[in-house]
């Protein structure tokens, strides 16, 4: 067994090396959209309403946190490896360094990973001051930095297989905005049509935002949902693997 | 399959029946390789002859439609990890990440080839003062100019002196000054026992480098030898004749004397020059840009 961990570090030191250079632009960015929403649907349009037996701005938090976890988690990578393989050639030079694939692989989730779980920690710290029902614990954070990181290696084979921003952007329209409204997190799935509900189902941010609220609101961790995330972790990660081995050797 | 261990142990670069098509385009068409440690291989072809297509298969980048590569005697497509420790490439565009300094780059480079931070640093600190980088290590890699940036990709591709050093039409855009600190370091790391596989589209710069030259058009092999045996390809003297258009007619001959003759034989209204042939003379010949 090679040590994916290590190998993966080395593959993830020029991404940390830009998260460094532009920390402060980064926290701030993956900041407002989630303050937004926040502001927008907890405090704007159902201000005062309880969802779930909770206060409704303890429910919104964690399930924004969720679309936090996945925007951040996948466009930051998506556009990195994007970048670094059509305009700067640098993926290529990695590529073609003596690392393997699961290492590429996990490496190049780092950042976006670690950009998603800066903006969610942010947003569940200022949720503990905004409202009581919501609680930390270490359970919380693991599932968010697994969002994190799921979401990142799906941002992995986008970039792998994007043919330009424009690409992405399509991608971006047709899967992860309807999934950021749709996904159970700012209301419950319960609430859609019954059609649209089990499609919804199947999408991997609804599992998301319920393990998530789950864990922030110390509800019984929903079992079936951490299996289709780890269903989906599994298919991503092995979607990376074999684009890099098919396309690039 | 051939077996590794029937491979002679001098050879560092060895391909078989190599190809790759993109839809129904064919790139490169059946290339055969047999590249010798410490040999600088120069790789001569028009634009969009297949060299680059080559380079990428060679270096494991590119998967081939068909054929094998052996870089050291191990199998790119089933050792690729082994092969790839030996290997370092200077590609056509500087694959640098932009958005971070030289001083950066240079360390990711190190770690991903699997070096310590100590030696990293040690080799880096030997190879920036080589290269002048010295001053501009912590510049951002964006704000560099063409041949700075060559220069840093000289450094990245070196720093776990690899045994086998791909370059990519390395002098395409520098100056004269980067191009003969670039000639001075291919022929120093030459020296000390690294093969270069250099491919370029300018003939002079194969002629000053290279021990061997193999030429691709189309996709093929079209020649191959040292620069002499080319040159000697098709007789040592050309008679240049060019009309009132300027158009111009190329014969070879074998020697100077059978040349004069068939100079007499020609009637007037031709303004005739006879000389030695050059690489660049069989180079028009074989690639169709001779009449």
């Amino acid at each position: 067994m090679y040590n994916i961990i290590g190998e993966a570090g080395r593959v993830a030191y020029g991404d940390l090396c830009f998260l460094r250079r532009h920390l402060l632009e980064t926290i701030i960015s993956s900041m407002v959209g989630p303050l937004l929403y926040l502001i927008a649907f907890a405090y704007g349009m159902r201000s005062g309403d309880t969802e779930a037996g909770v206060s409704y701005v303890a429910y919104a938090i964690p399930g924004i946190v969720a679309m936090s976890s996945m925007t951040a988690g996948f466009t930051s990578t998506a556009q990195k490896i994007m970048i670094q393989r059509l305009f700067h050639s640098s993926f290529d030079e990695m590529v073609l360094c003596p690392m393997h694939t699961s290492s590429i692989v996990l490496g190049k989730s780092v950042i976006g990973m670690l950009k998603g779980l800066m903006g969610s920690m942010i947003l569940l710290v200022l949720g503990l001051f905004l409202t009581p029902d919501l609680m930390m614990s270490p359970q919380l954070v693991l599932c968010v930095i697994f969002s994190c990181l799921m979401f990142s290696m799906l941002g992995v084979s986008a970039g792998l297989l994007a043919r330009s921003s424009a690409t992405l952007n399509v991608f971006n329209s047709l899967v992860i905005l309807p999934m950021t409204f749709l996904c159970g997190t700012i209301f419950s799935v319960s609430a859609l049509p019954s059609i649209v509900g089990d499609i919804v189902w199947l999408l991997p941010l609804t599992h998301s935002s319920e393990v998530i609220r789950a864990a922030a609101l110390g509800w019984d961790t929903p079992w079936v949902s951490l299996l289709v995330m780890l269903v989906y972790f599994a298919f991503f990660y092995a979607m990376d693997w074999w684009i890099i081995r098919r396309k690039l050797y | 399959m051939q077996d590794i261990k029937s491979l002679e142990p001098k050879v560092v670069i060895q391909c078989e029946g190599l190809c790759k098509d993109f839809g129904s385009f064919r790139a490169v068409d059946n290339v055969d390789l047999c590249i010798r440690k410490g040999e600088i291989f120069g790789f001569l072809g028009p634009n969009g002859a297949g060299k680059t297509t080559t380079v990428r298969m060679l270096t494991t980048m590119e998967r081939p439609s068909s054929g094998k590569v052996w870089i050291d005697g191990y199998d790119t497509d089933t050792q690729y990890l082994l092969a790839r420790r030996n290997l370092g490439i200077i590609q056509q565009q500087n694959s640098l990440d932009k958005d971070i300094s030289v001083r950066e780059n240079i360390m990711h480079h190190a770690l991903m080839q699997g070096m310590s931070l100590k030696d990293a640093r040690e080799e880096m600190k030997g190879l920036c003062a080589t290269m002048e980088l010295t001053d501009r290590m912590d510049d951002l890699v964006e704000n560099l100019s063409g041949g700075w940036k060559k220069r840093v990709s000289i450094v990245c591709s070196m720093i776990h002196h690899p045994d086998v050093l791909f370059l990519d039409e390395p002098t395409t855009g520098l100056d004269t000054q980067s191009r003969n600190l670039l000639w001075k370091m291919i022929r120093a790391l030459n020296r000390q026992g690294t093969t270069i596989f250099l491919t370029t589209h300018y003939i002079y710069e194969a002629e000053a480098l290279c021990d061997r030259i193999g030429m691709i058009d189309h996709g093929r092999i079209i020649a191959g030898g040292t620069p002499q045996e080319l040159i000697d390809m098709f007789g040592r003297v050309v008679m240049i004749r060019t009309d009132d258009y300027d158009d111009q007619t190329v014969t070879f001959f074998p020697d100077r004397k059978t040349a004069m003759a068939a100079a007499g034989e020609y009637a007037g209204g031709f303004n005739t020059v006879i000389r030695k042939a050059t690489l660049e003379d069989v180079y028009l010949r074989l690639t169709g840009g001779m009449s």
